[in-house]
């Protein structure tokens, strides 16, 4: 049931168009509140251990609950529950019907009415049970996302030697197998990590209402 | 002979594109103005540093602001409308979802250059936009959009006399250049002008409403003919065109 390691590389390409581009996970509005470019690696870590472990607990959750046929939206409960920021849950849901339509394509099958309210995070975790990820592929694939769409935005932003940029996402990526091998096990809704980011949230929320942005959060 | 002749269940989508500040947006209003008592429209607005664009048409007052739709492009301009066309789509789902059913919904490009088109997966038909200002060399100078859109507008015909170009003789080069596709000289001050463009939005909704339209890629590149070749056909290339105006002259 093991599906191939490729496919990871798909799911993780940027050129997959699943609305991705559009994103900047929340490094616009952190450059705009002052966080310095060189900086950004801390922003990072920072990121993955808080709302990226988030999300990634929430993609394994799904997954375990799609694979007993379980109730998904209950998952959507634990996500939004620890995503405080509105502009965010909003953002979220808008990437999950992003994937759902990749899901739909390229793994077809019925899908709950629900499924076009749900955040990307449960989204992929219902992808993942479909394609027949393990948790902790479909974990590694959001925390390497996250890693590359701060780096991709932060080429528009504050555009400096690409390789520099490349090389801190390839430092980071031990820090992205831990938070994978942290979240993997877990099975319920209850068990998905709750930290809490309230400079990252408030950001998402000033960005959600300025007239002057490139990306959408 | 057409494929689909079942109707669609969809608002038609049709694209505006064209270089910046070539009229998009006031070619926009101005349809929305004509033909909002006819047809339940919406309109999304790719920008590409703000919403400037929606801002712009949501104080025309030529429709509920609610039907007019900023989409972020992350810098991204051809992205959205050609490669991942996601939050376009998702933008013309909620539009629909919201206000549905509706019969069009027009959708803005962030104003780019000449190489910018929108790809059939996100658009029925598409309009280019020239304008007069740009100068009157530019349809000579062809490119996907101008050649193979559904229709060429050279907007802003009004201008021609203080910019010194034959508005007449840019509109004939246009039809030569796409081979008698429909070109419309637009003036949103020539009322005469404005119907025929409008007259050109209600036929091919029709159209689509029938199933005979298709839509058409207008393709990353021009097909152009070699000078000297006497050949009836166009010579299709795929090297890049080295005449996108924001290079041109600059590079060197
Ligand atoms: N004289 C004249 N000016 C026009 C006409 N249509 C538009 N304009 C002017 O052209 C300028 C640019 O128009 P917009 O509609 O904003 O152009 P746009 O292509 O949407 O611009 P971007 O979205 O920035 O690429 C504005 O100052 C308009 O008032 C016209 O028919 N005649
Ligand atoms: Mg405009």
């Amino acid at each position: 049931m093991s599906a191939s390691p490729l496919l990871l590389a798909l799911l993780g390409d940027a050129r997959l168009p699943s609305g991705g581009h559009t994103q900047s996970a929340g490094l616009e509005p952190a450059l705009r509140a002052g966080i310095a470019p060189a900086e950004v690696p801390a922003y990072l870590r920072s990121r993955l251990r808080t709302v990226t472990m988030v999300e990634a607990g929430t993609a394994v959750v799904a997954l375990a609950v799609a694979a007993n046929d379980g109730d998904l939206t209950e998952v959507e409960a634990a996500w939004a529950a620890r995503t405080p920021s509105p502009a965010l849950r909003a953002n979220g849901r808008r990437l999950g019907r992003g994937y759902l339509r990749v899901l739909q394509r390229l793994w077809p099958g019925p899908v709950d009415a629900h499924a076009r309210t749900w955040s990307r995070p449960v989204v992929l975790g219902l992808l993942a049970h479909r394609a027949g990820m393990d948790p902790a592929d479909v974990a590694r694939l959001v925390g390497y996302d996250d890693a590359q769409t701060v780096a991709a935005a932060l080429l528009k932003l504050e555009p400096q030697d690409p390789l520099t940029i490349a090389a801190w996402v390839s430092e980071l990526l031990p820090n992205v197998e831990k938070m994978a091998g942290k979240v993997a096990p877990l099975r319920l809704p209850e068990q998905i990590p709750a930290p809490g980011a309230p400079l990252i949230e408030r950001w998402a929320e000033t960005h959600d209402t300025i007239t002057e942005r490139l990306f959408s959060a | 002979m057409p494929e689909n002749t079942t109707a669609p269940a969809r608002a038609m989508r049709l694209g505006v594109a064209g270089p910046v500040g070539t009229g998009k947006s006031s070619l926009i209003a101005t349809l929305c103005r004509a033909l909002s008592g006819e047809l339940r429209l919406g309109v999304i607005t790719n920008d590409i540093y703000t919403d400037e664009d929606a801002r712009f048409l949501r104080s025309a007052g030529v429709l509920d602001p609610e039907r007019i739709r900023p989409v972020e492009t992350g810098a991204c301009p051809h992205t959205a409308i050609r490669d991942d066309v996601t939050a376009n789509l998702l933008a013309a789902e909620d539009l629909e979802a919201d206000f549905g059913p509706l019969d069009l919904v027009i959708i803005e490009s962030g104003g780019d250059n000449l190489t910018a088109t929108f790809s059939p997966a996100l658009v029925d038909a598409q309009v280019f936009v020239l304008d007069v200002a740009g100068g009157g060399d530019v349809v000579r100078k062809g490119g996907p959009g101008i050649a193979r859109a559904d229709l060429l507008v050279i907007n802003k015909t009004d201008l021609g006399v203080h910019v010194g170009v034959d508005v007449e003789r840019m509109t004939r080069e246009g039809r030569s250049v796409r081979q008698g596709a429909p070109v419309v000289a637009l003036s949103r001050h020539d009322e005469a002008s404005v119907r025929t463009l409008t007259g050109w939005v209600r036929d091919t909704l029709a159209h689509y409403r029938t199933g005979e339209h298709t839509p058409v890629d207008p393709g990353p590149m021009a097909p152009h003919f070699h000078t000297g070749q006497d050949s009836e056909e166009p010579h299709l290339h795929t090297h890049a065109h080295d005449q996108d105006p924001a290079h041109a002259g600059h590079s060197a």
